[in-house]
């Protein structure tokens, strides 16, 4: 198998020297801190819910925020596995979680009725509060994921940006919803998950230019 | 006889430990490996450029291939997204030509290559976009000329190629 080198290949490899390659754990680990810090952040300055550890919380409540906690965590492997390209790669499990959220807002829906949906979505005073603070938490999440991005090759960076934002939106109301004792269906499944839909458009747009190489 | 799979992991684990000789065999393989995977996508005339700038983003990003995972999907995504993006930027100039470039299909990662080939992502584009893209894109026809090719309006070739590009980026990992 000889091989006719040129200039170019000499050049690199003249210019090469060893590198320690990409590893999935470190970034599991990178993404586990930022998650584990951000929980911290929010007890540092909301303060945890005390009632969880007693039970006071509603089935909603320990349903919405697992969910968000689950699809954090797939959209973020989904992410880690982009920044190492492979033809084959699928992201078919932070797909499906993300479908799986949609089903909290239509069981508002279902449970609320039209009336109930609207009203919940106009007059909780809580709301909105929810919604930024659940969006802001996630930035910890979104900025050590495009730190791994920029150190790996992603090849689909549209994917990269949304799931990037999915799992900061999630992660972050997943932390932030531990410190709201809010917990019926209205509240948690209108403004505990607009946070992810946020997240997830803006990373679509925001992220791909970060981390184009 | 192209290098075997086992062959090339082995080179990429040492080069990536660097070892230049190693790296510069490596390096030879890849440059024949992309020369066969673009023929037929890419005019002969941009050809060079393209295996170069390939073999530029393999260098700087050769930390990012996974020891414990195949090497030629890990070169395939990325001669893949950079023909993507080389579609985006250029347009080939009329003279060109495609050759035929019939090398005999010698080696056993000729399944692997068909695999994770140029066409396959074709297939997931409609026709009327995939045959704009082919068009103006690889053959080099002005929109003009397309639009009086295809029976497609100008404005709906423009389109066409658009949404197909869009939509080639976003296949770029996708096997089949």
């Amino acid at each position: 198998m000889n091989r006719v080198s040129t200039p170019l290949i000499d050049a690199l490899a003249q210019d090469l020297a060893p590198v320690r390659p990409i590893r999935l754990s470190h970034g599991v680990a990178l993404v586990a801190l930022a998650a584990i810090g951000t929980v911290v952040l929010v007890e540092l300055i909301e303060g945890l819910w005390r009632g969880i550890l007693d039970g006071a919380p509603s089935t909603e409540f320990f349903m919405t925020n697992g969910m968000l906690g689950l699809l954090g965590a797939a959209s973020a492997y989904a992410v880690l596995r982009m920044a190492t390209p492979h033809v084959g790669n699928s992201h078919e499990g932070a797909r499906w979680s993300a479908g799986m959220l949609t089903l909290l807002p239509l069981t508002a829906l279902v449970m609320l009725g039209f009336g109930g949906f609207a009203a919940a979505l106009t007059q909780d005073m809580y709301g909105l509060g929810c919604f930024v603070a659940g969006s802001a938490f996630g930035l910890a999440t979104a900025a050590a994921l495009t730190l791994w991005l920029r150190r790996g090759a992603p090849v689909s960076l549209k994917a990269a940006g949304t799931y990037t934002g999915i799992a900061a939106g999630a992660i972050g109301s997943f932390a932030f919803g531990l410190a709201c004792p809010v917990d019926d269906i209205g509240h948690l499944g209108i403004w505990h998950v607009a946070p992810v839909v946020l997240s997830g458009l803006v990373g679509r747009f925001a992220i791909p230019p970060l981390v184009r190489w | 006889m192209m290098a075997d799979e086992a062959s090339l992991a082995q080179m990429m684990t040492a080069a990536q430990n660097g070892d230049a000789a190693m790296y510069r065999a490596l390096l030879a393989e890849v440059q024949l490996w992309l020369e066969r995977y673009y023929r037929r996508r890419v005019p002969p005339s941009q050809l060079d450029d393209l295996v170069q700038d390939v073999l530029l983003a393999v260098h700087k990003k050769r930390a990012t291939w996974d020891n414990r995972r195949a090497f030629y999907p890990w070169l395939a995504a990325i001669a893949r997204y950079r023909w993507v993006d080389h579609l985006r930027k250029v347009y080939r100039s009329a003279e060109d030509e495609l050759g035929d470039h019939d090398v005999a299909e010698d080696s056993e990662e000729e399944a692997v290559m068909a695999r994770m080939s140029l066409e396959r992502l074709f297939v997931h584009l409609p026709d009327k976009q995939a045959k704009a893209i082919e068009l103006v894109k690889i053959e080099g026809l002005s929109i003009a000329e397309a639009s009086q090719r295809t029976g497609q309006s100008e404005s709906l070739v423009k389109v066409n190629i658009h949404r197909g590009l869009k939509k080639l980026s976003a296949l770029v990992e996708k096997a089949e």
